[in-house]
């Protein structure tokens, strides 16, 4: 039988640069506005876990380069024994944020109980790190960050972790797909958007579901940047940007990826309800979920 | 100021506390720098002293330079330093917060610090480079210390500073 799915709330905007001086990034929102479109209806989760909205940050904190960084690693913390809780219940965790910087508490979470491998859905690589974009002076964002972090590149606040130590996950056993940047050289096996669109979904999850075989991945987290979807599907998206996927695009991989067995959890990052105004896009978001998830879904209902 | 100093750690986080409270004693220092401007490589002598404080909650030590054998007969002048390290194991974050307090030149850090397998190491970020002062080799009787520096996010390491410590009680 598959994995019910549980809802974890995470209403973050922690990882993201103020959209205008002194306004905070509305993605703190999404949960609450897919939840209110239909996510748990479509979803049927068997428990919603609401987290605490933690306090953005304007100014630097100490000692650390990044945004809100020492409030991350707070949450960071939080999040994973969230996580961590669905996980050894026998349910599937669906994170619902949020900035990227969650994936960091949601990887935690799963590491805790052995090795998991990365499965990065993002129309970025989020790999800026000190190394490769320098410090400067300007605050470093740790939603732009999140891959370099997860990898245990950066500072120490947020790529040491108790019980896990760093990285959260090797370089090896990261598959980054969606990479609208055709020329950046990563240390992971990426399938960059512009592939995507030659190779299609289908031959992209066969190959993605033979790298995790050939690593001995048994199981893996999903993260699900929404941004990975085209600008003229969701344009209301931190960074929107093209070429990307079309809703069934997506929700084809997910679930094929999902039918494997091998995904431990997934979270859903950075959709921005403040740049949906009229609300339209939460609805289609929701019934992606809910067709990429049906692989567990549909069992749990003959269960 | 008696409630300051503590005999030892309190209940909570004995593990973590005792990271930084073994090293709860009077230590004689030499402390090695080397430029980064190329200049000779010079060592002073120093004394550190660790203890447990605020009901065993804190770790607090005193870093002292010159040691009482350079020490001038009218005493430390006013650029040598005596401060204060402050360290209060954050449960929240699950690593130990730290500040030091200068008084030669008026610096005040922040740091974050774990035991990252042998070794403590703490660090800070700055807008141009991740500093690092690790404590190494730590026995019953001595310990090593080192500042670092890196510009390239970690991938490289540059010694600014560093003390052999041998305990004196």
């Amino acid at each position: 039988m598959a994995a019910a799915v549980e809802l974890l709330a995470a209403p973050w905007n922690l990882g993201l640069r103020p959209p205008a001086p002194g306004r905070e990034p509305g993605t703190w929102r999404a949960p609450q506005a897919l939840l209110s479109a239909g996510a748990a209806r479509l979803l049927r989760p068997a428990r919603v876990v609401q987290l605490d909205r933690p306090t953005y940050e304007f100014d630097p904190q100490p000692a650390t380069r990044i945004r809100n960084g020492v409030t991350i690693r707070e949450h960071t913390l939080r999040l994973a024994g969230a996580v961590r809780e669905t996980l050894a219940a026998g349910r599937f965790p669906v994170v619902l944020g949020g900035d990227c910087s969650i994936l960091l508490g949601c990887l935690l979470g799963a590491r805790q109980s052995g090795r998991c491998g990365l499965v990065h859905l993002d129309g970025h690589n989020d790999f800026r790190h000190p190394g490769n974009h320098g410090t400067g002076t300007a605050l470093g964002s740790a939603a732009g960050m999140d891959l370099a972090l997860a990898t245990g590149r950066g500072e120490l606040l947020l790529t040491h972790w108790p019980l896990v130590g760093r990285p959260l996950v090797a370089d090896e056993d990261v598959i980054q797909i969606g990479d609208r940047e055709d020329a950046a050289e990563l240390p992971f096996a990426r399938f960059t958007a512009r592939e995507i669109r030659s190779t299609g979904v289908a031959d992209l999850a066969e190959r993605v579901l033979d790298r995790l075989k050939h690593r001995g991945l048994e199981r893996s987290w999903l993260h699900l940047d929404l941004d990975v979807l085209d600008e003229r599907v969701l344009p209301a998206v931190d960074s929107p940007g093209r070429p990307g996927l079309d809703y069934a695009q997506l929700a084809e991989l997910v679930a094929a990826l999902v039918r494997t067995g091998r995904v431990a959890g997934l979270d859903v990052a950075v959709y921005d309800p403040e740049l949906d105004p009229d609300g339209v896009h939460a609805a289609a978001i929701a019934a992606c979920l809910a067709t990429a998830l049906s692989p567990l879904t549909a069992t749990e209902t003959h269960a | 100021m008696k409630t300051l100093l503590a005999t030892g750690p309190g209940p909570d986080h004995p593990a973590e506390m005792e990271q930084f409270g073994r090293l709860a004693g009077h230590w004689a220092t030499v402390i090695t720098h080397h430029p980064a401007d190329g200049s000779p490589t010079h060592r002073v002598s120093g004394e550190w002293e660790f203890g447990y404080a605020l009901e065993g909650r804190a770790v607090l030590d005193v870093w002292r330079w010159p040691g009482p054998q350079d020490l001038a007969d009218t005493g430390r002048t006013a650029d040598q330093e005596c401060g204060l390290c402050v360290r209060i194991w954050d449960a929240r974050l699950q690593l130990w917060r730290f500040t030091f307090h200068g008084t030669a030149r008026g610096d005040q850090l922040h740091m974050y610090a774990r035991q990252i397998d042998d070794e403590i190491v703490m660090e800070r970020a700055t807008a141009a480079a991740l500093v690092r002062w690790t404590f190494a080799d730590t026995t019953a009787d001595s310990f090593q210390w080192r500042n670092e520096r890196s510009t390239d996010g970690g991938a490289s390491w540059r010694l600014d500073q560093e003390v052999s410590a041998r305990r004196l009680r």
